[in-house]
């Protein structure tokens, strides 16, 4: 009887663990090394797998349009991370101070964070409409002439950014408040009596405080970032010459599209180191130990 | 202890599902499935023509059933394939998908069986054979039905402004732009375009613009040949010149034009480049007094010979996991044999890939009552489909790139353009 | 003078709210609008219809894809919570061996991108048979690093001897994580079921690769398909309504449960 209790006391936690086992095996460590055998072939699904060695390494080095995509998404990246701290940033700033209705204004910045991506962009893509969305028709309104928001190849991954910030840095401001709140009252009060102004105030103490913030909110929008997929997927099918093919967008289009599974598995593999390597850059610059 | 158990029935309910679903029935010899399209119309011929196999023929029975729903048919079709669900006979596949899975080795060699090569002698000319015989040799699919692509035209307009007849060639077809081309509101912006093609980067648009044009243009020549791609050549650049020119002058309209109102029906534009489907919508909304007709499409000013085109051919296959293939072939016989194929005509106003179909007196009395359709009948003789390659939707793809860089934004010349397209389709052929 | 600073401020921070609020606004004007006023639509319509929506409705199975966003979405969250709470509970509570190797292998995975891992997924899928079916929507998703390492964070915050005091009782261990820790873990656990929730309804690019029936269809995948195929005929109100269709489940539980969304994003921003 008490030999029931101790081994059964034993296995009780590897009982309780073995839903993760059983589903890290199957959805984690087999896809990665199955991942890895499958950029050495050729498969379609629907004919057996080709073996082909390396010949998937090579087209992906001649493929333009990958490399394009990424840089594409480096581009909405570049854009889309600096414009989100400043604006949720500033934000929360305000929001900070002691104002009437903050939970009123709080409740509508984060609206679009909680919403489908996709109901996002088809909204988007009326208010970009070339002849008749609502920017130009503001724009005409005041006498300037129309912009090609999603048309024109030069801007079409800016809109997609802005459009991105806009959804996002609802969130953003709650996490940047949450870090403003941690930096001591006392802090500022010392400076106010040495008689700093609101910028020396905020340069010298809040962003060294909420450093670790600002850290975590570029690794998550970075993170974020490299997932774009439905944005131009719905908005732009990636064009207007393939300006606006995200990573993921190539990626999903040759394995999905084209089905071809090997080389897709190539490119995502290919895209993930990239993601790490990013990722180690930012810890590497951006998070200072304390 | 009971925990013990119910955990233990909690990891077995999880494993449960993965036991292999799926084991069908051995259903008896003489029981096929027949996959038509959702089409209202087709599904009326299927039902009629099977009401009748049945009662013919009681030991083979057939039951149709449209396709179900989803993205898209090639989506549904993918996925049974995958899934080992396919029906025996599917009726709607384009010509363009068989060679994925005539490689895949899903489909029947219609070849192998008895009586076929005879049959399809008597129906289709040595150059629809060629067409579709796949790369290994053997045939997969039967041609069915093709709905060419031609220049629709407004007779009155085109009298309007002086011309004789439609254009005919490119240069023809400048100078009539030049002239209808029109300010009608005074807003400064051109609101009436001699004709109007979707300004759309997707793989299948070329269909209704670069590829019948190509094809008129280079008298039928292939895209692709094997692992090749062979339309690095003067047409396919005339024809890239052509379509950028028409696009540089606002001949055709780079916006999107409204989607409610039929814009040729509404003379908004003059011509489009379409296919028989149209003649039903046009004459139920055309307004009084408005006239139309059809012509082949414009090519190069030095163009000699036959005008080619696209005909969107849908053809018929049968699937491997059909039990009784032979008894599936007889089945199809009746669906294309000449009583079905001028069923099919009269049902769903499509044309059979029939050769000498507008000689043939058998269907004379359907183009009595049917003239547009005669002149679709007449061009069903230099009518292509598409080359046999398992990637054919890339290769469209990748073209359509290069339509977008060099006819949409000018930023590329023709021969550029169509270079860079050909050395991407190579790529694709990596061995 | 501080009483129109203070004003200017407020008019300032409102017109930055309704940056925000004014699209969603005009997206729901835009729904029941004629469809040809939506091209130069700003405030109000003349008329109100519902014809986008009658439209909808007649073009694509909408309420049916309602549900199964609704199944999918809800058999996650229980799962995730249920494994989450199991998994958390036996790295935070009990000592065996691999305890630690189990947890950095978790937080492993956490660093993983999906990209690597999307297309072996999808094989397995369909190794499996599931494609089409809900298995290939949930499944995968039942278990949740960032689940279980917060219910591991939370679950050491709970006193042992409360854990000891239930053992005395004669209670199991499965007892004891849901009828001594779940009561006692009320944030944790709205904060991660708000958050798992809505991620997994909001989830639109497996549905795409995984389901092809459109009577299996999520929400958001329905009305994606819906915006970029051809069915809307380029209708801009139907495309519109079923945006609206698709926000309005989200957006009223929001309305509702507003102080849980903001707080469960803010503690996932703590637990980083």
């Amino acid at each position: 009887m008490l030999l029931k209790v101790i081994t059964r006391k034993k296995i009780l936690p590897y009982l309780l663990v073995s839903p993760y086992i059983v589903h890290f095996l199957l959805f984690v460590a087999f896809p990665v090394v199955f991942s890895i055998v499958l950029t050495f072939h050729k498969w379609n699904i629907i004919s057996p797998m080709e073996y082909t060695g390396f010949n998937n390494y090579i087209r992906l080095f001649n493929d333009k349009t990958f490399f394009r995509s990424i840089g594409n998404t480096l581009m909405f990246l570049v854009i889309h991370i600096p414009l989100q701290i400043i604006v949720a940033l500033f934000l929360a700033e305000i929001l900070n101070q002691k104002i009437k209705l903050r939970g009123v204004f709080r409740g509508a910045f984060f609206l679009p964070v909680i919403v489908s991506g996709v109901v996002v962009t088809i909204l988007w893509q009326q208010l970009y409409g070339f002849d008749t969305g609502l920017f130009n028709r503001l724009l005409t309104g005041v006498g300037l002439s129309k912009v090609g928001w999603l048309t024109d190849p030069g801007i079409a991954m800016v809109s997609i950014a802005v459009m991105a910030t806009w959804k996002n840095v609802g969130l953003y401001i709650i996490l940047f408040l949450v870090g403003l709140q941690t930096v001591p009252a006392q802090y500022y009060e010392a400076a106010d009596l040495e008689g700093a102004n609101h910028w020396q105030k905020f340069f010298r103490i809040t962003l060294p405080m909420i450093n670790p913030t600002i850290f975590m909110v570029v690794i998550l929008s970075t993170i974020g970032g490299f997932s774009l997929f439905i944005e131009p997927y719905i908005m732009t099918g990636g064009g207007p010459l393939n300006s606006t093919v995200s990573a993921v967008l190539y990626i999903y289009k040759q394995g999905f599209f084209y089905y071809h599974m090997g080389y897709a598995a190539t490119l995502g593999l290919f895209f993930a180191f990239i993601i790490l390597a990013v990722v180690m850059i930012q810890k590497k610059f951006i998070e200072k130990d304390h | 202890m009971s925990r013990f158990f119910i955990n233990i029935a909690l990891l077995i309910l999880i494993w449960l599902p993965l036991q292999s679903c799926n084991s069908n029935n051995k259903s008896s010899d003489t029981k096929l499935i027949y996959w038509c399209s959702n089409n209202s119309y087709e599904i009326q011929f299927a039902k009629q023509l099977t009401e009748k196999w049945n009662k013919n023929n009681p030991n083979v029975s057939v039951k149709y059933q449209p396709v179900p729903e989803g993205r898209s048919s090639e989506e549904i079709i993918l996925a049974a394939v995958v899934g080992k669900t396919t029906p025996d006979i599917y009726s709607n596949m384009w010509q363009g998908d068989v060679e994925a899975y005539a490689q895949a080795k899903v489909l029947v060699a219609l070849d192998t069986l008895k009586g076929f090569i005879d049959f399809l002698n008597e129906r289709c000319d040595s150059e629809v054979i060629e067409e579709i015989r796949s790369l290994d040799g053997h045939i997969y699919q039967i041609p069915w039905k093709i709905n060419p692509i031609m220049l629709i035209y407004n007779e009155k307009i085109m009298s309007d402004l002086g011309s004789s007849g439609p254009p005919q060639t490119y240069s023809d077809f400048f100078a009539a732009s030049a002239k209808f081309q029109k300010d009608v509101n005074g807003d400064g912006y051109i609101d009436r375009w001699f004709g109007y093609s979707e300004v759309l980067v997707t793989w299948w648009q070329r269909f209704f613009d670069f590829y019948p044009l190509y094809l008129a243009a280079s008298g039928g020549a292939p895209l692709v040949k094997g692992d090749k791609a062979v339309f690095n050549n003067e047409y396919a650049i005339d024809v890239f010149k052509f379509l950028r020119m028409l696009y540089k002058k606002n001949y055709f309209s780079r916006e999107q034009l409204s989607a409610r109102q039929d814009v040729f029906l509404a003379e908004v534009i003059a011509t489009r480049f379409t296919g028989p489907w149209e003649i039903a919508h046009a004459d139920k909304f055309k307004p009084k007094g408005f006239e139309y007709n059809f012509s082949s499409m414009p090519v190069p000013d030095d163009h000699k010979g036959p005008i080619y085109t696209y005909g969107d051919p849908k053809n018929i296959v049968i699937f491997k996991t059909c039990k009784n293939p032979q008894a599936a072939w007889e089945y199809v016989k009746t669906l294309i044999d000449r009583n079905g194929d001028l069923k099919l005509l009269e049902f769903t106003n499509q044309l059979p890939r029939r050769k000498n179909i507008n000689t043939d007196v058998f269907f004379s009395g359907y183009f009595n009552k049917n003239p547009k359709m005669k002149i679709f009948a007449d061009q069903s003789k230099y009518v292509r489909g598409t080359d046999a390659s398992p990637v054919l939707k890339e290769v469209f793809d990748l073209i359509s790139q290069e339509y977008e860089a060099c006819v949409i934004y000018g930023t590329k010349s023709p021969e550029q353009a169509i270079k860079d397209a050909s050395d991407a389709v190579n790529l694709l052929f990596l061995k | 003078m501080k009483k129109i600073k203070s004003i200017l401020f407020y008019l300032a921070l409102t017109v930055c709210a309704v940056i925000f609020v004014y699209p969603f606004y005009w997206m729901v004007i835009a729904s029941i609008a004629p469809e040809n006023e939506i091209g130069s639509l700003t405030i109000m319509p003349t008329s109100l219809t519902l014809s986008s929506y009658a439209q909808m409705v007649d073009k694509i199975p909408i309420g049916g894809a309602f549900i199964n966003s609704l199944i999918v979405a809800s058999s996650i969250t229980i799962g995730v919570l249920i494994f989450g709470s199991m998994i958390g509970y036996a790295l935070s509570k009990l000592v065996f061996k691999g305890r630690d190797l189990i947890f950095y292998i978790i937080i492993f995975t956490m660093t993983l991108p999906f990209q690597i891992t999307l297309i072996p997924q999808y094989i397995i899928m369909v190794k499996f048979g599931w494609i089409d079916t809900y298995w290939a929507l949930i499944v995968p998703y039942l278990i949740n690093a960032l689940s279980i390492i917060m219910f591991r964070q939370y679950f050491k915050s709970i006193p042992d001897s409360l854990i000891d005091a239930a053992r005395l009782d004669g209670c199991n261990e499965l007892q004891i994580i849901f009828k001594i820790l779940w009561p006692n873990s009320m944030p944790a656990i709205i904060t991660i079921g708000i958050i798992t929730f809505m991620a997994s309804w909001n989830e639109v690019l497996w549905p795409l690769i995984v389901i092809r029936d459109e009577s299996l269809m999520t929400m958001p995948q329905l009305v994606t398909l819906f915006a970029v195929g051809g069915r809307a005929e380029s209708q801009l109100g139907v495309k519109l309504a079923s945006a609206v269709m698709l926000a309005l489940p989200i957006v009223l539980a929001y309305v509702f449960f507003q102080k849980y969304f903001i707080q469960s994003m803010a503690s996932t921003g703590i637990k980083e």
